[in-house]
């Protein structure tokens, strides 16, 4: 299961060159089943990215690209009258299905960004007082542009924080991009991918993230990480939410490392991915200042 | 680093205020010279500019030195030391390039200003000392502490409290022991009576209104007429000045024992003598027993076992009775009469005839001050050569010295052995504060004549002037003599109700802060003692509920966490290590980084971290086990690895 799991992680970093870690953290975060956030300018392969991660994990995906005109019926779907049958048929939206791509989801309107919140958290949706669940697993892997570009709205804070990671691309390296340039062969990179876990192996490796072992004094690290925010007054507090998804995420990078105990250093290597957004919505991707901040004024004993 | 302006100012200042503070130990030469270093400094850290350079600071420092050298000899050898310091701190002020330069310089601030306290046991001296030396401390923060970081005024004041009460203990309760070393005793001029008597030397005492000493008084007060406080007997007449006998310099103990005749009272009271680097000190009438620090010499003198060079305090008890003669030695000194004052001579033989007995004699001589027109006056005109001749008969004007004086040689002409007595009579008694405060003005001088084997007193002056004697000088004197012996600003009657109340504060500072000594401590520590066997069980009862709040407080869940043992016995074991690691970084990444560092090392470096995260981590007992061998085995790596890093 490691081993299809670390093929899977290998037949990823063909597609998407020079980014070993950050597709590491993406698999974290899917391993700890959260939602995905990819921040980055235009065509840094956050849009590949979010196809390969789709692709490779075997799952049903919709894809939706985000508009300023798109409305919260075109996203979770709306009923419709069918004459012929003189009823109300419900025609599911493309958030029914295992894996959302929501392209720039911040050119949406809040609107339309709102209506995705019930679905991310609560895993399913109400559509004229009826409640319908989402299939299982269901993620969100969700790109947008950074906030100074036109036509982009804020994604709300309530939203930013049901996602789990937030991370950034970058720009790739001149080797890595010396390569990418040789081999254009005119085909999808995604071609390039050959490996898939199928749904149970999926299953069964985020059923193991629960298991992973955590001591009293990691926990006491993260809580004192955690308080260390709420004592502050330049950045917002990290909620028991974000406390939650650091050590699930912590736990999950201890599983793709083939451990099973969360170390400290796990906790310092998605500290910034998971902490950031949420201890300051308004700030890009590729800084983390406040969270490299706390971790430095927080002690590590252990 | 160094050229921080605030720091140097505020060098400048501290090095500025000890010029002020030591100006005792400096003659004007000294002084004008290390205020114009000073100025230079301050010039040139005014502008920015570069100071002198070494090579010229060290050609001045040769050539002050040897110039301090030949001062020596009149300097003394403690001033020269003080002398020394304070260019050496000045001239490194004016030098100052590194920064281990400036940690000495600091601590040289430090010696320079504990020596102060050798010359100034002033109350507001003491604070203003203080001051400086906060500021000292001040600098001492500046110098170590990070650009940018401020002192915390709450919690240095919080500091500050919490330290005050071990302070006031260790104050109160810490042995005071003899000094390791003499001090030399400075060449300094002393100040009070001098061993001879002018005409005119009493006079200038007068308008000196600084204090001599403090007394208080432990049962009974004397009478204001008989606070006469004896502090020199003048037995050697010329003609003019009176002057003491060798036969007192020598410093002789008392050996005979005063017996007491029934009636008479007994004083006992505690003197607090200012500095007059001298060593005759003050008592009245008989002094029987005295503290250790002073002895009772002949003829009921008393005196210091060394010069008076600080305030000084001695307890003494008096019996209120006259002084016993002594030997016949005395007797012959003082009648003893030179050449010259013949009419003053003519006239104590014609009294001598025609008074056989001595009182009706003194009786005679008093009536004769008291009818004839005689005055009291603070500025007497001047004597020719047969002064006491000149006094008595021409201008029958004078202080209390002329009296004195011409009284001695009439009692001495009519055959009856009489002395001259300085001292200081009188004084303000302050009734709320407790004490009795002498000044310089009270300078007096009296009368002691021999009657029956007993020095009896005489003073002349109460006859002209009694009220000099009943309540005080300013009594007696004329609004103009008042106003020249009052300066300009003591017409204020606001600042001299200010004066006179920084007396009496610093009265009390002398008491309990200068005046605390070995008595006062061996006293505390026996009440102590004494206290601490009544409450011993209460306190018991509460120091260890104390305890059990504190433990409780400490070891309460959920507080402070201690460190797991695995990362404790590995943060001890990499210990130097440890400490250049980043805050935020984990002991296993720390390792990691060293096995990466050290190729030769990084397999058991290696299998070190892996156990150590197994234990912290995984909660793995056998690995905490693990752990502990290894860290044995590697001992000596490890230490070899700290000496690498």
């Amino acid at each position: 299961m490691f081993t299809q799991l670390h093929s899977v992680e290998q037949s990823l970093n063909q597609v998407i060159l020079g980014k070993s870690s950050q597709i590491r953290l993406a698999l974290c975060c899917l391993l700890a089943e959260g939602h995905l956030l990819l921040e980055d300018l235009p065509g840094m392969g956050k849009t590949t990215l979010a196809h390969a991660l789709a692709n490779s994990l075997g799952l049903s995906y919709r894809r939706v690209q985000f508009t300023s005109d798109l409305l919260p019926g075109d996203l979770v779907g709306m009923n419709i009258y069918d004459a012929r049958s003189q009823q109300f048929h419900f025609q599911a939206g493309p958030v029914f299905s295992q894996v959302l791509l929501a392209d720039e989801i911040n050119r949406a309107s809040p609107k339309t960004q709102s209506a995705l919140l019930e679905a991310m958290e609560e895993k399913q949706v109400s559509i004229d007082g009826e409640t319908r669940s989402l299939p299982t697993p269901f993620f969100v892997i969700a790109t947008q542009n950074p906030l100074f570009h036109a036509g982009t709205s804020a994604l709300p804070e309530s939203q930013l924080d049901r996602f789990m990671f937030r991370l950034s691309l970058g720009f790739p390296d001149r080797q890595a991009e010396h390569q990418l340039l040789r081999h254009d062969s005119g085909n999808s990179r995604l071609t390039l991918l050959t490996e898939q876990l199928d749904t149970e192996q999926l299953r069964a490796l985020q059923l193991q993230v629960p298991q992973i072992t955590v001591s009293d004094a990691l926990l006491d690290y993260l809580l004192a990480l955690v308080n260390n925010s709420r004592q502050r007054s330049d950045m917002l507090p990290l909620s028991p939410r974000a406390s939650k998804a650091i050590l699930r995420a912590a736990k999950a990078h201890a599983l793709i490392n083939q451990r099973n105990y969360v170390t400290a250093d796990d906790v310092q290597r998605v500290f910034p991915h998971v902490a950031e957004h949420r201890l300051d919505p308004s700030s890009s991707a590729q800084d983390s200042r406040l969270s490299q901040l706390l971790l430095q004024q927080t002690p590590c004993l252990l | 680093m160094l050229k921080q302006k605030p720091l140097l100012m505020l060098w400048l200042a501290i090095q500025l205020s000890l010029l002020i503070l030591l100006q005792q130990a400096f003659t004007s030469w000294i002084s004008a010279t290390f205020a114009a270093l000073l100025l230079l400094r301050l010039l040139t850290t005014w502008r920015a500019k570069e100071t002198l350079s070494l090579k010229w600071v060290n050609v001045l420092a040769a050539v002050l030195t040897l110039a301090l050298l030949l001062n020596l000899k009149q300097a003394g050898v403690l001033h020269f030391m003080l002398q020394i310091l304070l260019l050496a701190a000045i001239l490194r002020l004016l030098a100052l390039q590194q920064l281990y330069e400036a940690r000495q310089l600091v601590w040289v601030h430090y010696f320079l200003l504990a020596s102060c306290f050798i010359l100034h046991q002033d109350m507001l001296l003491a604070a203003f000392i203080m001051l400086v030396l906060m500021g000292n401390l001040y600098s001492h923060f500046l110098l170590f502490s990070p650009a940018g970081i401020h002192l915390k005024w709450q919690r240095v004041s919080r500091a500050a409290l919490i330290i005050l009460p071990l302070w006031l203990a260790m104050f109160m309760l810490f042995p005071r022991l003899a000094p390791f070393w003499q001090i030399p005793t400075a060449n300094v001029a002393s100040t009070g009576l001098s061993d001879t008597l002018d005409p005119g030397s009493i006079e200038q005492l007068v308008q000196d209104n600084s204090l001599a000493f403090r007394v208080e008084f432990s049962a009974d007060i004397p009478a204001r007429s008989q606070w006469y406080w004896r502090a020199r007997l003048y037995e050697d007449f010329d003609g003019r000045r009176w002057q003491v006998n060798p036969l007192r310099s020598r410093s002789g103990k008392d050996g005979s024992v005063t017996e007491r005749s029934p009636g008479s009272a007994t004083a006992q009271y505690r003197v607090i003598a200012e500095a007059s680097q001298q060593r005759h000190l003050f008592a009245l009438a008989t002094p029987v027993s005295s503290s250790n620090n002073v002895a009772i010499a002949a003829s009921g003198l008393v005196k210091a076992v060394k010069p008076v060079t600080q305030r000084t305090s001695y307890q003494i008890s008096s019996v209120l009775q006259p002084v016993k003669q002594q030997s016949d030695e005395e007797l012959t000194i003082n009648l003893t009469l030179p050449e010259g004052n013949e009419q003053t001579r003519a006239f104590g033989r014609q009294l001598g005839q025609q008074f056989q007995q001595t009182s009706a004699l003194v009786a005679a001589i008093t009536a004769h001050f008291q009818q004839q027109p005689y005055f009291y006056s603070l500025t007497p005109p001047p004597l020719g050569a047969n002064s006491v001749d000149q006094f008595l008969f021409n201008t029958r004007t004078g202080f209390c010295s002329h009296y004195a004086s011409a009284a001695a040689v009439i009692l001495r002409a009519a055959g009856v052995p009489a002395r001259v007595v300085g001292g200081y009579q009188g004084g303000d008694w302050h009734q709320q504060q407790g004490y009795l405060a002498v000044r310089q003005r009270e300078a007096h001088a009296w009368v002691e004549y021999l009657d029956n084997g007993k020095w009896q007193l005489f003073d002349p002056t109460a006859a002209v002037a009694p009220e000099r004697i009943l309540s005080s000088l300013d009594a007696v004197l004329s609004a103009e003599q008042r106003q020249l012996l009052n300066p300009g600003w003591r017409k204020f009657a606001l600042l001299q109700t200010l004066s006179l109340q920084l007396m009496h504060l610093d009265y009390y500072w002398s008491v309990w802060v200068l005046g605390f000594d070995d008595n006062n401590q061996r006293q505390l520590w026996h009440q102590l003692k004494q206290q601490l066997t009544r409450y011993a069980y209460p306190l018991l009862a509460v120091i260890s509920l104390l305890l059990c709040a504190a433990a409780w407080y400490l070891l309460r869940p959920g507080a402070v966490t201690a460190q797991p043992e695995a990362s404790r016995l590995l943060q001890q074991a990499l210990a130097g290590m440890v400490k250049q690691k980043p805050a935020q970084q984990s002991l296993s990444a720390c390792l990691r980084h060293y096995a990466s560092q050290h190729p030769t090392d990084r397999n058991w470096l290696q299998q070190l971290t892996d156990s150590y995260e197994q234990a912290v981590f995984n909660n793995d007992a056998a690995a905490l086990r693990l752990l502990k061998q290894q860290l044995k085995r590697h001992r000596a790596d490890l230490r070899r690895l700290q000496r690498r890093v």
